[in-house]
Formats: structure tokens, C-alpha cells, sequence
């Protein structure tokens, strides 16, 4: 599948540590598989840029959202695993009621115009 | 704050942190290229972008910054060395200078809370006296409710010790002083509240630290010796801590409780008479009380006051609160004169400045090719002008650590010199430091700025920014040699010319007839007796009664506008052989009759003054109905205000009631001091009870003196470093200069121009700025002197001789540090210049 990886649409700007957030509910991930599983979910549409992965997880740990930790990768190598806070679920609740509610907005107003 | 708090962590663990994002990355790109992929990009840009969101990224800049700083300056020791000893001279004065301020004025005294002790003083809106009679103290003492304690000091003259020649100085203080203080005692005790508050307690001394060491071998065995003090027995029970701190900073020799004043001064009515101001007041405030509080409280105990004595109290008279627990208390003309010296010590300053700018330039003339590729390779603007910040910065950084070190050597060095109390010491206090650091990132940005913002807009070949360096070097040494000079001349003028009455051979002898309760009949005949006595001792020319002898112990002056201007008329109260004895010439009218009343003597330049072009023997003085008529002039006298400019005399004739306060003058054909002895004994024979101060006149005068020669010198070399400093500078931009334009002159050489015009096409963009620094300098020098007046001993602030003269040492240094350099353009080797170029 090597052209599948590639992403086809662009990261919508602010939505990148929502979806992160949002992936690690289920458990911790290393960051290679942060962008897989978005990539995945988001049935191949969305892609992740390593350039925009790495800074984002850091600026998350700096904010509290979520920490790193060791662990052993699928290819049993050293790796680092990022998991959720109390913090930053707490950050997801709001992050997606918000963004629901300006969905919700967005959406009235294309259908009713 | 979770968040600072991680960000700081990760401050600390960047080296852990950052080898953990590495291997993210790294495991990345592994899983990637197993998925096919191999495209990653640049790892090394992308950990920076992520490390970027830690926020220490200037921090990193910044290091780099130092660490290459450091080795440009490394690779160039000797202009290292110049620019931090040009710094470390420009800061050190100015830190030396806030040293001493922060001494005087700032630095808390080490005894027990001292912000709560207030310095009192009388005050009203025409009067100002620093003492107050002992009654009042008292009734402040027992009434006020905002002052927790109330100390008094009353000074006296010195008093003799056994059988020593030497007499030693004495204060009476309240017993509360020390324990007020909170002065523990190393021998002994010292004076206490519950043993000698009272009158009829037994007579106790104790000895300050210096004197115990002086004169009594620091024997700690003296505790208990009974000594004579003028001839009255008491007991010495302690001796001050060598590191003491007085209240007002007095130092003397013995310290004796108040109440023991009669004792020891027979007659004394100082702590009864209301009238007679003589203890200097302290407070301590009671806790949680403002100063403002307290005054305001305190007013109204002198209405009432005033009320009981109506004579004694004036009658706005209020107590004037200034803080207490320092070394000194400040008084208005001190901050002025405080002002002045930071003036001058931050035109040192700008002037290492202005030098060191002037260096900077020229040595960024050899760093064009570093910048050049530097910008090649990609660094903005903004980074080579941080980067040259920082260099700055780093140079200021060692300049003002020499500077402290240069400043604290130079107050240790002056600290012994003046014999200051002990307690105080030339090593840095925060305020201090601050003061340092302040003045250093100022001079950084004065030195570095214009430079750094040259430098990074690539633009070197722009000569104003020299030209301003040259014009504000040239007007700040201009400034500082001409305030020297000045002071040069007062110091010249004080010690050369006449104070208008001949001072060498003239002794005082104050009876001090008044504290020892002499009523005015007994003083006169007491004071007629010694006279006559003494003129008949052998060479003694003339003898005479003053009330306010020449550098006396007190002095009293009114302001009074006459023709438009204020003027100081300095009231003295003379016997009619005065004139004579003081060597002060009689110009018109007579002197006074003996026994004469309503008549007065003035001073030629008052009569000038009050009467221009009028006869002023005959004319009225006087607010009231009963005037005084002027009887005589005199020659101008400084007799009390050697350093007045404005001062004018006015003289009366001594009144009976004014004996008690007379002071002996008498001149001699010899020393004066051969005659002390004899007077001495005249003086025991009359009254054994009293011991005169007596005083040589010419003594007095060198003391005063010395201090202005001191100054001046201090301030002379101040400004010679400036010039020298200025002259350096000025070298080195010829050069740089001469350096630049080296094709130029030689081709102009080889073409037959003469050596004039050539010397005068290097120099001529130096011509403006050194003619525009002298004149700024110079208007600079004539605004900022007039608060000097006072010191100058009657040189005017613009004093011709002062100004030109400074201006022509200036113009020949600059002169000589133009040429020097400038010859080298002559000497080019012409065919090696154009071949090389």
C-alpha cells in the first residue's frame, strides 16, 4: 500500500490535538501509530505530516494533555507511548462539545440558506 | 502553572528530553520505511520545530551568543583590555560615588530598628536651629504619645582629662542613648537609665573606643578608675564598642550623662534655662507611627509650649522630622551637592562611553568580512544585531566587575584616609549592586548600540556617528576639566588670598562664661580683667571681644533682598578694639564708642549695595522706631562665611547683656599659640572653675582649606582621566581614519599635495564636532556649577582664568592625540601603499 499512506487531504489547522486526544481514549499509543490510526479512522482521508505529529505531542505533554512513557513496540524495539491525562480528557470533553455545538451551527445554517 | 512548571523541567532535562524525541523520530521513520515509505524529511529541522514548543529556544541562542562572544573578545586580548579598563574606570567612579551616597544616606546605622529614629529640629519659616534647650526636650519627652523614646545630645567643649595637655572631646547624653541604641558594651557598661538619670547618681564616664586605645594603652582594667574631668572626679564604668554607631555620626572622646552636666560645668544652667538652645533632639517613633504623625502631634506641644515660654518658642515654629538612623541626616544643599558629583561622575561614564563606541567602530571596520559571510550564510539582521548585543553586553559585564572592584578599592582607600567610624565598610550592599548593575546595562546601551546597529546594517563607511562619538567625549572632558579648574582656582584663591582679616596670628579665648551661669555684670568684669591682663602679657599686639568669633562653633546669618538680589547679611556683635585686632582696615566713619547704643557698622559691600553712589555714615538701619545709625565702614570680612560669595556684615556694638557670650580675641606679634599657656593661667588665676577653649585662628583656617584642596584634587584627576581617556579615543579614530583613506593620501602624495593639506584632509571631519563638544561642554560646565558657588570660596562659576584654561589643556591633548597618528598619513611609503592597494 505505499500510495495509500499518503495523505489526501490536509490537516484541517486546530484539529490535530482534538484527533489525537481522541484516539488515545482507547488506550496509550506510540506516536507512529497515533498518525496510523487517524489515518485509518479516518478511512484514509485524513493524513498526518511527522513535521506536525512531533510538535504537537510535544506541545501536548508541555500543556499536560497527555504523558510519555516506555514501552515495547509490535517490532519489540524501545519506544515511547503517549497516554491520556485527567487533564486532557477533561480537555477532550470541552474540545468536542465545542466543536460540536459549531458543527451543529455550521450545519443550520447550510441548510437553511 | 503546571505548565511553567514542566516547561522549567524540561529546562533541566533538555539533553534527556531531546535524545527521547530523537528516538521517536527515529522509530518513525522505521515503521515507515517498512510501510514502503521513505520519505521523511529533514529529522534535525523537524526535532528543532518540535523542541521549538518547549519555549527555551532563546536560551539556546544566547549561549551560543556568549560562547562565540566570549572568543571574539579572547582573540583580541589587547583591545579586550582597553575596553574593560575604559569601562571599568567609567563605572568605578560612578560606583565609588553611589558608595559613598548609599553611606551617608541610605545604609541603616546597625542599631536597633533604625527606621523608626527621627532626627527633630527647630523650624519656621525664616529661622532653622539644629539644637534645642533641654526643657523643651524634656516637656516633648513627657507629652508626646507617637514618640516612643527621646534621646538628646548636648556637645560642649573640649574638657581636660587629669593633667593632659591634650584635652579630650566630651558629650552629655540622655541615659537612654545607649540602651535606645542598643550598644552592648565590650568593657564595663555603658551609661544606664536606672542608675544615672539622676542628678545625685555618682559621677560616671565612659570612654569611646579610640580614646580608651589612645590614651589609656586599651588596659581593660581602667572599668572602675576614677579620672579627672576639668578637675571634677568620676568614675569610668565602660567603653564603647570599636564599631559604634552615634546618632549624627558624633565621635567623642567621652561619653557622660546629662544629668552630671552641673557637675562637671560649674553654674551651668543649660538644663534649666528655656532660653538656651543647646541639645541636639533624637526620637524614636512609637511603633506603627508615620514621621508625619508624629510632627503633626508634635506641633501641637509646641503651641503649647510656646504658650508657658512665649519668649523662647518663635512663633511658627514647628519641630522638622528627617530620618535619623544614618549616618547622616540629609539636608536640602546636600542632595544638591549630591547631584552635582553624579553629574560629573556620569559624565565620566559617558565619556568611557562615547571612547569605547569610538573603539567598537573602528574595530568593526576588521570584522566587515565576518559579517559579510556571516549574512551570506544566511544570519538576518536582527541575529547579527543580538549577537553584536551581546558582545556588548559581555564586555559591560566585565568592565562593571572591574569597576566594582576599582570603586570599592578607591572607597576602602578614602574610608581610611577620612578616619571613618568603623562600623562602615567599602564592601557592596544590594543597593549597591543594583546601582552597578544599572549603570552598566545603561552603559552598554551607550557604548554598544550605535555600533551594533551600524554594524548590522552593513554600513561602516559613515562618518557621523564618529563625528558624534569625537563631540561627546570632547564636551564631557571639556565639562569635568572645567569644573576641576574651577576648583583648582578656589582652592588657589582660599589659600592665597585674604579673607579680608589677618587670621595668621590670631587666638580666641571663648570662657564660655554663659554656661557657667555668669550673670552680664560679673562676665564683664571677668572679661575686663583677662583684657586688660593679657595686653599687658608680652607680645600681645591688641585685644578685643567678639560674640561670633571668625570659624567659631556657631554662626548667624539673615537672608535680606536688597536692589532686587538676596544677599546673606552676617550679624556680629564687636567692642570697639575689634576692627583693630582682626586686621579688618576702616575705610570711612569711626569705630564705636565705648558703651554706645544704637549704631551700627556695615561692611563696604553692604554699603555699596544698600546706598550706591550715597554716603552711607549717617544713614538708618532698622524695622523699628528705633533705628540704628550707620557710624562707619569697614573692609569686606569673611569673618564667618569664608565661603559666601553673597555675604555682606553688618556690625553692632556689645551690649552688657551680651557678655556672658563674649569670646576673647587677641593678636600676637609671634605664634600665637606660645601665648595658650599664659592665658591659661591668667584664666585660673581669674576663676579656677573654668577651662577656655582656645583656639588659633590660622589652625582652623588650613583645615578648612585642606578639605577644598582635597576636593579639588579629587575632582583634577578625575578629569584628567577623562581627558586622557577622550585623548586615547580620539587616537585611536585618527588612525582609523588615517588607516581608511590610506590609497587616497598616498595618491595625493605622489601627486605633490603639501603635508598641511594632506593632515588637514584626514582631520577635517574632526574640526566641527570638537568646536560643537568644547562649546555644549563648556554651557554644560557654566549650568552645572552654579550649585558649586558655595565651594568656590569666592570664585565666580564662570570664572575666565578657570574656563580658558581648561579649554586649552583640552584643545592641546586633543591636538596632540589628532596629530600623532595623523603624521603616520605623511609618512606612507608611497610606491609599497600603491602597490599593495
Amino acid at each position: 500500500m505505499p500510495m495509500s499512506d499518503m495523505p489526501k487531504y490536509g490537516m484541517p489547522s486546530g484539529a490535530l490535538p482534538m484527533l489525537i486526544l481522541r484516539v488515545l481514549q482507547s488506550g496509550s499509543l506510540h506516536g507512529y501509530a497515533i498518525g496510523q490510526r487517524i489515518h485509518m479512522l479516518s478511512s484514509e482521508i485524513l493524513g498526518v505530516e511527522e513535521g506536525l505529529l512531533y510538535p504537537t505531542l510535544q506541545k501536548m505533554l508541555m500543556k499536560g494533555w497527555v504523558t510519555a512513557e516506555w514501552g515495547i513496540s509490535e517490532t519489540s524495539r524501545k519506544v515511547r507511548f503517549y497516554r491520556l491525562t485527567a487533564q486532557g480528557r477533561k480537555h477532550l470533553k470541552a474540545e468536542l462539545s465545542q466543536y460540536d455545538r459549531v458543527t451543529q451551527a455550521i450545519q443550520d445554517i447550510l441548510r437553511t440558506a | 502553572m503546571g505548565e511553567l512548571f514542566r516547561r522549567i523541567q524540561y529546562l533541566f532535562n533538555r539533553r534527556r528530553l531531546d535524545a527521547e524525541l530523537e528516538s521517536d523520530m527515529e522509530f518513525h521513520r522505521e515503521m515507515a520505511a517498512r510501510a514502503g515509505r521513505r520519505n521523511f524529511g529533514n529529522t534535525l529541522r523537524m526535532r528543532e520545530q518540535a523542541r521549538e514548543t518547549w519555549g527555551w529556544t532563546w536560551l539556546d541562542r544566547l549561549g551560543q551568543d556568549l560562547r562565540y562572544g566570549l572568543r571574539i573578545l579572547a582573540r583580541s586580548p589587547g583591545f579586550t583590555l582597553t575596553a574593560v579598563l575604559v569601562l571599568a574606570i567609567g563605572i568605578g567612579v560612578n560606583v565609588a560615588a553611589f558608595s559613598l551616597f548609599d553611606m551617608v544616606a541610605l545604609k541603616p546605622m546597625p542599631v536597633r530598628d533604625p527606621d523608626s529614629i527621627v532626627r527633630l529640629e527647630r523650624r519656621s519659616h525664616d529661622a532653622y536651629t539644629s539644637e534645642m534647650p533641654y526643657a523643651s526636650l524634656k516637656f516633648y519627652e513627657q507629652h508626646a504619645k507617637t514618640l516612643a523614646a527621646v534621646m538628646g545630645v548636648l556637645g560642649v567643649p573640649p574638657m581636660q582629662v587629669d593633667e593632659d595637655v591634650q584635652p579630650a572631646s566630651a558629650s552629655f547624653v540622655t541615659p537612654n542613648y545607649f540602651t535606645e541604641l542598643g550598644t552592648p558594651a565590650p568593657y564595663g557598661r555603658m551609661i544606664d537609665p536606672a542608675r544615672d538619670a539622676s542628678a545625685s547618681a555618682a559621677p560616671v564616664v565612659v570612654l569611646s573606643y579610640g580614646f580608651w586605645e589612645r590614651r589609656f594603652g586599651s588596659d581593660p582594667s581602667v572599668i572602675g578608675r576614677t579620672i579627672h574631668l576639668n578637675k571634677k572626679p568620676a568614675t569610668i564604668v565602660g567603653v564603647t564598642p570599636l564599631a559604634f554607631a552615634s546618632l549624627g555620626g558624633q565621635r567623642p572622646d567621652v561619653w557622660i550623662p546629662i544629668a552630671q552636666q552641673p557637675y562637671f560645668v560649674d553654674g551651668s544652667s543649660v538644663l534649666t534655662d528655656p532660653s538656651n538652645s543647646a541639645v541636639r533632639m533624637w526620637g524614636r517613633l512609637a511603633p506603627g507611627v508615620k514621621a508625619k504623625v508624629a510632627e503633626q502631634e508634635l506641633r501641637g506641644l509646641t503651641n503649647e509650649l510656646r504658650k508657658q515660654h512665649p519668649k523662647d518658642i518663635w512663633d511658627d515654629e514647628y519641630l522638622q522630622s528627617s530620618p535619623g538612623g544614618h549616618l547622616q541626616v540629609m539636608q536640602p544643599a546636600m542632595y544638591q551637592v549630591a547631584a552635582m558629583v553624579s553629574v560629573l561622575t556620569l559624565l565620566i561614564l559617558a565619556v568611557a562611553c562615547a571612547n569605547l563606541g569610538g573603539l567598537l567602530l573602528a574595530k568593526a571596520v576588521t570584522r566587515q568580512h565576518e559579517m559579510e559571510i556571516r549574512v551570506a550564510i544566511g544570519a538576518g539582521r536582527w541575529r547579527l544585531f543580538r549577537q553584536l548585543c551581546t558582545e556588548s553586553l559581555l564586555l559591560a559585564v566585565l568592565g562593571a566587575w572591574a569597576g566594582l572592584a576599582l570603586g570599592c578599592v578607591v572607597l576602602e582607600v578614602a574610608l581610611r584616609q577620612l578616619d571613618a567610624p568603623k562600623w562602615l565598610s567599602a564592601t557592596p550592599d544590594w543597593r549597591v549592586l543594583i546601582f552597578t548593575g544599572g549603570v552598566t546595562l545603561f552603559a552598554a546601551m551607550f557604548f554598544g548600540l550605535a555600533p551594533a546597529i551600524q554594524i548590522a546594517r552593513q554600513k561602516h563607511r559613515r562618518t557621523t556617528a564618529r563625528q558624534i562619538l569625537v563631540g561627546a567625549q570632547v564636551a564631557g572632558s571639556c565639562a569635568l576639566l572645567i569644573v576641576a579648574g574651577l576648583l583648582v582656582r578656589a582652592a588657589q584663591h582660599a589659600l592665597f588670598t585674604d579673607p579680608g582679616f589677618g587670621y595668621e596670628q590670631l587666638l580666641s579665648i571663648d570662657s564660655q562664661l554663659g554656661q557657667h551661669g555668669y550673670k552680664p555684670a560679673a562676665a564683664k568684669a571677668y572679661l575686663d580683667q583677662m583684657q586688660s591682663r593679657l595686653a599687658a602679657a608680652p607680645g600681645v599686639l591688641s585685644v578685643s571681644l567678639v560674640r561670633l568669633p571668625p570659624l567659631g562653633h556657631a554662626v548667624s546669618y539673615a537672608n535680606q533682598e536688597i536692589g532686587g538680589h538676596q544677599v546673606l547679611v552676617y550679624p556680629n556683635w564687636v567692642d570697639p578694639g575689634f576692627f583693630r585686632t582682626m586686621g579688618i582696615p576702616l575705610l570711612m566713619g569711626r569705630t564705636f564708642y565705648q558703651g554706645e547704643k544704637h549704631a551700627v557698622i556695615v561692611g563696604q559691600s553692604f554699603a555699596r549695595q544698600q546706598w550706591p553712589g550715597q554716603n552711607p555714615v549717617g544713614q538708618l538701619i532698622g524695622d523699628g522706631p528705633q533705628k540704628d545709625m550707620v557710624v562707619g565702614v569697614v573692609g569686606d570680612a569673611r569673618v564667618n562665611a569664608l565661603n559666601e560669595d553673597d555675604a555682606v556684615e553688618q556690625y553692632w556694638p556689645a551690649q552688657l547683656d551680651d557678655m556672658p557670650g563674649m569670646v576673647v580675641m587677641v593678636r600676637t606679634a609671634g605664634a600665637p599659640g606660645a601665648l595658650s599657656p599664659v592665658a591659661k593661667s591668667i584664666s585660673e588665676s581669674l576663676d579656677p572653675k573654668l577651662f577656655p577653649e582656645m583656639r588659633q585662628i590660622r589652625l582652623l583656617y588650613r583645615d578648612q582649606v585642606v578639605v577644598i584642596e582635597q576636593i579639588a584634587s579629587a575632582v583634577s584627576v578625575i578629569g584628567l582621566v577623562a581627558v586622557l581617556l577622550a585623548g586615547v579615543g580620539i587616537i585611536g579614530l585618527v588612525s582609523f581614519t588615517v588607516s581608511q583613506r590610506t590609497k587616497e593620501i598616498a595618491i595625493r602624495i605622489a601627486l605633490g599635495a603639501k603635508p598641511a593639506a594632506v593632515l588637514s584632509s584626514v582631520l577635517r571631519q574632526y574640526w566641527w564636532p570638537v568646536a560643537i563638544g568644547l562649546v555644549a561642554g563648556a554651557s554644560g560646565a557654566a549650568a552645572a556649577s552654579r550649585i558649586l558657588r558655595r565651594a568656590l570660596y569666592g570664585v565666580s562659576n564662570l570664572d575666565p582664568i578657570g574656563y580658558s584654561g581648561a579649554i586649552a589643556v583640552l584643545i592641546l591633548i586633543v591636538a596632540l592625540a589628532a596629530l600623532l597618528p595623523a603624521r603616520r598619513a605623511l609618512r606612507l611609503d608611497l610606491a609599497k601603499t600603491l602597490r599593495y592597494e
